[in-house]
């Protein structure tokens, strides 16, 4: 599997940006990424738009472009990111930059580079620059433990096994981190250029005035390019999104794809860039990312004289190895239910749709987290850990998205309330929720105290929390905090 | 085309297990997944569906006959099940009207939950709904007929909290949609002229004293009636939920579950 040494790549990386460029990668869910850090980073892509054109957005702190054309019109590699690094540093980004062949060690080389310089790997000299780098700079977790376990602790110990060995053994990711290794894209490019048709586009008229009819579009439009990518077995490694205006303004950019972005992560893209866009020559920004200034446009405006036509260009096709299917998330979603989701989304808007995925939690309210349909998510509290102090089953079928208020009162009248040693003042004997009749409590558990996230000074809670019966056979969770009692849950 | 539900309890150790769910036949020709024996622990740890349990390859899997099957613990009421394109009142929202829709999800179902932002997954969960084919708008809105409407043409059942008494034109409009798409509309409300009808007529909670014990399990009486095949009326004693967090048949003898907890 010979293949040419990959084009020179610039890699210009801001070190301080919000999100970790360590971790970072590319988003499938597009959530994650801070959209004030994204949009804020497109200043700095204006800035290198204007010396180089086709600039490629990996993450928010990161941009790459082809270095072979603009270093010849600079007059070398050096030259080059010098010019850069100082038009970017004047705008108030401080930043380094990294060049060598194909975008794995060009970024590698960035973050090398101290802050204001570059770090230039001579063509043909990647796999030298990169064998001293651990195996976990590749990016997968699998290899990074299981290979160290097999003595091969760098790059370019992994690079030396023979490139047949790691496909048999660690499947199509080992196949891909093993060229990457030896300074080799990732993946061969497809032997054909992206035929035209693969490229989709959708014209308004009237233009669109507004952000929100154009991204709600993008999302059909990047569904429609998916579906034919998908139809010939393809994947793009980046798409471009072109935007043009009624006044024939266009603005396009290069967004990072491999095949995991979902439709709505690229509209959420499309929704960065028209907020980022304003026509004509953008004045230098001024403003850092940490001043968290929004972007140069309010977000809901689209460019003035509308949006006549938004186009996704499917850029270096590549073949796909089944990694885009995961789209929705673990389960397998017939077209017919997503269509049903879809048209409930264009009514209510994206969030009003969700599906639950069960997390950790000692509340009721917090044994499920709701997503966006579309969206992916990995709970934030996983459920398979042990969360003691959680509530014993059963589980209750109501759970009050906010407490209501409650009063809870003993026999002669007095509100019931609890030590600090969790003790009742006197047995509850009636209750009133939400300001409604009192009922006559049958039965009664608790006080259970419960002390949660005592180690945030801000996130404390201290309650006790009860079961109660009432005359009505209706059985209630309630909890005092402070001396106020609520009802957090019914069990219907 | 009829198809008939086979599901077998087996007791022991106090715990409920429904072993498999195997549909039976006449013409159709039965999908990968529901062919197999399908392990289904309602005991357990609920919240963890695992990917590997995946569901059951949509449509192709559940029987295209006239109803979605039920809970074995409501076969009594439900003879037959949910009759494809009817209504079924819940009586107001509980854990039955999950129950009523678990059995749809176990058989592979996507189910919709339109209206009811307090639900709690787990209960659902702990009933037998499969939280991966599990779509919910908590707030339809003012149009929420449309909302529903949208939903049948994607979810074979879809449990609904209407804001109030529907209309005629609204009832209507969406019986209209459900004889045409063949989904099941569940209700926790009212709803004039329902194929059938359960209420939850007594509750009787086990398990907790006043000072001491906690919820542990609750007895309720389930009334149903209805129209035309589910005409005769019925009651019988459930666990919803069991000690074990399931649905099953309560022992009628049994009166006051304070002595028998």
């Amino acid at each position: 599997m010979t293949a040419p040494s990959p084009v020179r790549v610039l890699v210009l990386w801001c070190p301080d940006w919000p999100l970790d460029p360590d971790s970072a990668r590319v988003d499938p869910d597009g959530a994650r990424v801070d959209p004030d850090g994204a949009r804020a980073f497109e200043q700095v892509v204006s800035l290198v738009e204007e010396l180089c054109p086709r600039v490629e957005v990996l993450h928010s702190g990161a941009c790459a472009i082809g270095a072979r054309g603009p270093a010849r019109y600079f007059g070398g590699e050096q030259a080059l990111a010098g010019k850069i690094i100082e038009t970017v540093t004047g705008g108030g980004f401080a930043c380094s930059a990294g060049v060598a062949d194909g975008l794995f060690a060009a970024r590698l080389a960035a973050r090398a580079a101290a802050p204001g310089t570059v770090t230039v790997v001579p063509p043909g000299q990647a796999p030298e620059f990169l064998a001293p780098y651990p195996v976990s700079v590749l990016d997968s977790e699998e290899l990074t433990e299981l290979l160290p376990r097999l003595g091969i602790v760098t790059l370019g110990e992994f690079a030396r096994l023979p490139a047949s060995q790691a496909v048999n053994r660690f499947g199509t990711p080992g196949g891909t981190a093993h060229r990457l290794a030896r300074g080799l894209d990732p993946r061969p490019l497809a032997a054909r250029p992206p035929a035209a048709d693969l490229a989709v586009s959708v014209a308004f008229d009237p233009p669109a005035e507004l952000a929100e009819p154009v991204v709600f579009a993008a999302k059909a439009l990047a569904e429609q390019m998916h579906d034919g990518l998908a139809g010939r077995g393809l994947a793009c490694v980046r798409v471009q999104v072109q935007v043009i205006s009624a006044d024939g303004q266009e603005h396009a950019r290069l967004w990072r794809h491999d095949g995991l972005l979902s439709a709505l992560a690229v509209a959420e893209r499309v929704r960065w860039q028209l907020a980022s866009w304003r026509p004509g020559p953008a004045p230098p920004g001024s403003a850092s990312p940490g001043s968290a200034s929004p972007g140069p446009a309010p977000p809901d405006s689209a460019s003035p004289g509308g949006i006549a036509l938004l186009r996704l260009v499917p850029d270096q096709v590549v073949r796909a190895h089944g990694r885009q299917l995961g789209l929705w998330g673990d389960a397998v979603v017939s077209d017919r239910v997503a269509r049903a989701a879809l048209r409930v989304q264009a009514m209510l808007g994206h969030g009003a749709v969700t599906r639950p995925v069960p997390a950790g939690g000692r509340s009721p309210a917090e044994q499920a987290t709701l997503v966006p349909f579309g969206d992916t998510s990995d709970p934030e509290r996983p459920p398979d850990r042990p969360w003691p102090g959680r509530i014993p089953a059963p589980v209750p079928a109501t759970v009050c998205q906010d407490p209501l208020p409650a009063r809870v009162a003993d026999a002669t009248g007095a509100p019931v309330t609890v030590t600090g040693r969790a003790r009742v003042s006197a047995p509850p004997a009636r209750m009133s929720a939400d300001g409604g009749p009192w009922l006559a409590i049958t039965a009664w558990a608790g006080p259970w105290p419960v002390a949660e996230r005592w180690w945030r000074p801000q996130g404390v809670r201290r309650r006790a929390r009860f079961q109660l019966v009432t005359e009505d056979g209706a059985a209630w969770l309630a909890a005092v905090q402070d001396g106020r009692w609520q009802i957090e849950a019914r069990y219907d | 085309m009829t198809s008939h539900c086979h599901a077998a309890l087996i007791v022991a150790d106090n715990a409920v297990t429904l072993t498999f769910i195997e549909p039976v036949f006449d013409i159709v020709r039965m999908g990968p997944g529901i062919s197999q024996a399908r392990r289904l622990s309602v005991g357990g740890n609920r919240n963890g569906v695992s990917p590997g349990d995946g569901p059951l390859p949509g449509y192709g899997g559940l029987p295209g006959g006239g109803a979605l099957p039920v809970l074995p613990a409501l076969g009594e009421l439900l003879p037959g099940g949910l009759a494809r394109g009817s209504v079924v009142v819940a009586g107001h929202w509980s854990l039955l009207a999950l129950a009523l829709a678990a059995g749809a999800s176990v058989a592979g179902a996507w189910c919709a939950v339109a209206g009811v932002p307090q639900l709690g997954v787990s209960a659902a969960a702990g009933v037998g709904l499969d939280p991966a084919r599990l779509l919910l708008v908590p707030d339809p809105g003012t149009a929420w007929p449309q909302v529903v409407a949208s939903l049948l043409d994607g979810c074979e059942l879809v449990l609904l909290r209407p804001p109030g008494r529907a209309p005629a034109t609204v009832r209507r409009r969406l019986e209209a949609v459900l004889r045409r798409c063949g989904g099941v509309l569940v209700v926790a409300g009212d709803w004039d002229g329902a194929q059938a009808r359960l209420l939850i007529t007594r509750q009787e909670w086990s398990g907790i004293e006043p000072g001491h014990g906690r919820l542990r399990a609750r007895r309720v009486l389930v009334a149903a009636d209805g129209r035309g095949a589910a005409a005769r009326a019925r009651t019988r004693w459930l666990w919803l939920p069991g000690p074990d967090g399931s649905v099953g048949p309560a022992d009628q003898t049994v009166t006051d579950i304070r002595d028998a907890g």
